[in-house]
C-alpha cells in the first residue's frame, strides 16, 4: 500500500539554497549530483521528511531527473517518505543491542508512547522505529533521535521514561 | 607449528609487559580537549604532515606503509601498501582518496569512538595518505546517523585549514588539497567500497562489478583508494615512527596495534586498542580488557570479527582445535579454517553469556542482511528472506527438522555467487551458527513450546574441547 502526502506550494528558503550552493562546491563541475544525500539531509531536517513535491524541487536545484531523487530517497532508510513524530525515536534492534535488552526497550517505548512501530502519536510529537545497527554497540541498548542524531546510551526503562517528559516539555 | 606457537605465547607476554607504551592510535584519548587543534598538536599532531610533506616523497610513504604491514582495519584485513601501489596514475585525470567511515557492521564501533575524540587523528592521516596517493581533493564517507561526528570532523577540518594543513600550498610545500565530509543515507551495503563509491557519486548503493577495481576506475570513473577510518588513522604513527617500527608490534603477517569494539555481555565493553596477539582469553577475561563476563555468568560464544564472521563456540574462542591458545591476530583467528575457526575482520567482538539463545541472535542477524540487501543479486536478495523466515520460524515454534538443512542449503547457495561479499557476511553468521550449535536448533523444532519460555543454556562443545573429526565432519 503507497499513499502518497501532498505538500503543497513548498517553497526552499534561501538560506536553505544558500546551504545546497556550498555543498555542491565540494564536487567537480558536472558532478553536483553528489549533493544530492547531504542535500536530503538538509530538507529532512526543515520539513521532517521528505515529500515528493520536495524532492522534485531538490531534482531540478541538481539539474537531474526526479526518478534520480526518488530511487535514492527510497533506497537509503534514514530518509522518511512520510510525515513522522516531531521527534522520532530510532532503537538500534540489531544483535548485539538485543543481547543487553534491545527487545525490552522497544516494548516499553511503545507502551509508554501507545503507538506501534511506524505510528504517530495523536499529538504529533512522537513516532517511533527500529533500525538496524548503530554502530554503538558497546554502550547498549541506544537510540537516536534526528534530525541531529543525538545519541542516547546504555538505556533503561527508567531512562527511557525520563527522555520521554524531556522532550515532551521541550515542546 | 606447535614451537611457532609458543614462541608466539612468549612475544605476547613480553609484548603485554610493555602494553602501557605501545597505544599508538588512542595513547591521548583521555586528554581534555583531545579534539582540538591546540591540544592535540601540543601532544604530538600533525607531526607526520610536516615530515611527510617535507621530507617524504609520495612513493616513500607508500613504502614506508608497506614496510609496516599494515592491512586493512575494515574487515578484509588487505596490506594497505600494497592497495596504494595498484593506484593508477593516468595523465590529466584526477585521483582521489575515500575514507571510508560508514561504519555499520553489527559489533563494530571504534571509527565512532576515534572519530568523537581524536578526529585529528583521521585528519591528519588523511593529508598524509592523499599526500602519498596524489590526491587532491579527499573525502571522508560517514553514515548518516553519525551527525554529530560529522560536525566533529567539519569543525576539525576547519581548525586545520586555519593552521594551514589543508588548502592551497600546504606549509609551504605547494600541495593542494581539499577534504570535505560526505554524510551517507543508513545504508550498510555502503560500506562496501563500490557502493560507497555509487552512493558518494549521488546514487544508489548498488555495488559495482569488479573488475575495474576503484584503483583503475572508482569515484567518477578516475582512480581511487577507499580505506578505513582506522587504517588512515594508523599512517600517523608509521610515518612518525618508520614502518619498521610499526612491524615489530603484533605478531607475525598481524603487525601493528588493533581497535577492538568489545559489546556483548561483558563486564567491560568498550573500545581497546590492542597489539595484535594478546590471546583472546585475556582479552575477555583481564580487567585491562573486558573483566570477564557480565553477572557472573559463563561465556557460551563469541562473534569475534563483527557480525559477518563465523560464530564460535566458548572453547573454540579461547583454543584452536590443536589446543593452541587462540590469540586476536588475523592468523590465530582464522586457524582451523571455518571448520573451527574465524575471522578477526573490523574487529567487532561480540561476547555471548550462557542465558543466551543462538536461534534468536542468528534470526536477528538474518533480518539484518536481508534488510541490508540492496537486492541487485538474486542469490542475497531472496536468499537473506529465505534464511530470515526459516530462522524466524525456527525461533518461534513452527520449525521443521528439515528446516535446518534447507538453511544450510541456502546458506552454501549465496556465498560466492554474488557480486559483493554482503551475500558470503549474510551465508556465513547462518552457516556457522549451524555447524556449531545444531544440537541447539534441533531442540527448538523438539521442543517448541519450552524453547519459547527458556533458552538452552551452553551447547555441548562448550567444554571440553570437541576432537578434530568432530569439528571437521
Amino acid at each position: 500500500m503507497l499513499s502518497v502526502t501532498e505538500q503543497k506550494d513548498i517553497e526552499f528558503s534561501s538560506s536553505l539554497i544558500s546551504q545546497f550552493d556550498e555543498i555542491v562546491t565540494r564536487y567537480p563541475a558536472g558532478k553536483q549530483k553528489a549533493g544530492l544525500l547531504p542535500i536530503l539531509h538538509l530538507v529532512q531536517a526543515e520539513y521532517g521528511w521528505v515529500s515528493p513535491e520536495a524532492m522534485d524541487k531538490v531534482a531540478a536545484y541538481l539539474e537531474i531527473k526526479p526518478i534520480e531523487v526518488y530511487e535514492v530517497a527510497t533506497f537509503y532508510t534514514m530518509f522518511f517518505l512520510r510525515p513522522q513524530g516531531k521527534f522520532v525515536l530510532e532503537v538500534c534492534r540489531t544483535g548485539p543491542c538485543c543481547l543487553v535488552g534491545a527487545e525490552k526497550i522497544m516494548d516499553h517505548i511503545e507502551k509508554t508512547l501507545g503507538v506501534k512501530e511506524g505510528e504517530v502519536t495523536a499529538d504529533g510529537k512522537f513516532s517511533w522505529r527500529g533500525v538496524e545497527c548503530l554502530a554503538a554497540c558497546g554502550m547498549a541498548p541506544v537510540l537516536q533521535i534526528g534530525p541531529e542524531y543525538t545519541f542516547y546510551e546504555n538505556l533503561t526503562e527508567q531512562s527511557v521514561d525520563q527522555l520521554i517528559n524531556d522532550l515532551k516539555n521541550k515542546i | 607449528m606447535r614451537k611457532e606457537n609458543n614462541l608466539s605465547h612468549l612475544i605476547s607476554h613480553i609484548s603485554n609487559l610493555v602494553k602501557m607504551a605501545r597505544k599508538l592510535l588512542l595513547e591521548h584519548i583521555n586528554v581534555p580537549g583531545i579534539n582540538t587543534l591546540d591540544v592535540y598538536r601540543q601532544h604530538g599532531g600533525y607531526r607526520s604532515v610536516e615530515k611527510a610533506l617535507k621530507t617524504m616523497s609520495p612513493d616513500a610513504i607508500v613504502e614506508e606503509v608497506k614496510t609496516s604491514g599494515l592491512r586493512g582495519r575494515g574487515g578484509a584485513g588487505f596490506p594497505t601498501g600494497m592497495k596504494w601501489s595498484f593506484l593508477a596514475k593516468p595523465e590529466g585525470k584526477e585521483r582521489y582518496l575515500v575514507c571510508n567511515a560508514d561504519e555499520s557492521e553489527p559489533g563494530t564501533f571504534k571509527d565512532r569512538y576515534l572519530m568523537t575524540y581524536i578526529p585529528h587523528a583521521l585528519i591528519e592521516g588523511m593529508i598524509v595518505s592523499s599526500f602519498a596517493l596524489g590526491a587532491r581533493t579527499s573525502y571522508i564517507y560517514v553514515r548518516g546517523e553519525m551527525m554529530p561526528q560529522i560536525r566533529i570532523l567539519e569543525k576539525a577540518i576547519a581548525e586545520a585549514k586555519n593552521a594551514g594543513f589543508l588548502g592551497k600550498n600546504i606549509l609551504g610545500t605547494g600541495y593542494d588539497l581539499e577534504l570535505y565530509v560526505q554524510p551517507g543515507g543508513g545504508a550498510y551495503i555502503c560500506g562496501e567500497e563500490t557502493a560507497l563509491i555509487e552512493s558518494l557519486e549521488g546514487k544508489r548503493g548498488n555495488p559495482r562489478i569488479k573488475p575495474p577495481f576503484p584503483a583503475i576506475s572508482g569515484v567518477w570513473a578516475c582512480p581511487t583508494v577507499v580505506n578505513n577510518v582506522e587504517t588512515i588513522a594508523a599512517v600517523v604513527p608509521i610515518i612518525n615512527d618508520g614502518g619498521e617500527e610499526y612491524a615489530k608490534i603484533g605478531i607475525g603477517r598481524s603487525t601493528g596495534t588493533k581497535l577492538i569494539s568489545a559489546s556483548g555481555n561483558l563486564n567491560k565493553p568498550g573500545v581497546y586498542e590492542i597489539d595484535l596477539g594478546v590471546p583472546v582469553e585475556e582479552f575477555i577475561y583481564s580487567d585491562e580488557y573486558c573483566g570477564g563476563i557480565a553477572n557472573g555468568k559463563r561465556l557460551k560464544a563469541v562473534v569475534a570479527g563483527g557480525s559477518s564472521v563465523p560464530i564460535l563456540p566458548a572453547n573454540l574462542s579461547l583454543k584452536t582445535v590443536n589446543g593452541e591458545s587462540r590469540l586476536m591476530s588475523y592468523e590465530s583467528l582464522s586457524d582451523g579454517g571455518f571448520q573451527s575457526g574465524s575471522m578477526l575482520g573490523s574487529g567487532g567482538f561480540i561476547a555471548f553469556d550462557e542465558d543466551q539463545c543462538i536461534v534468536r541472535n542468528t534470526w536477528n542477524f538474518a533480518r539484518f542482511y536481508h534488510h541490508e540487501s540492496c537486492g541487485q543479486c538474486s542469490p542475497c536478495r531472496e536468499g537473506t528472506g529465505w534464511m530470515e523466515k526459516v530462522l524466524h520460524r525456527l525461533e518461534y515454534g513452527h520449525g521443521k527438522m528439515s528446516d535446518i538443512d534447507l538453511l544450510v542449503d541456502v546458506a552454501r547457495k549465496i556465498e560466492g555467487n554474488t557480486i559483493c561479499p554482503l551475500g558470503d557476511a549474510a551465508a556465513w553468521p547462518v552457516a556457522s551458527a549451524i555447524r556449531h550449535f545444531r544440537d541447539e536448533f534441533e531442540w527448538h523444532v523438539t521442543n517448541p513450546k519450552e524453547a519459547m519460555d527458556r533458552n538452552y543454556g551452553l551447547a555441548k562443545y562448550a567444554d571440553p574441547l570437541p576432537k578434530l573429526e568432530e569439528v571437521s565432519q
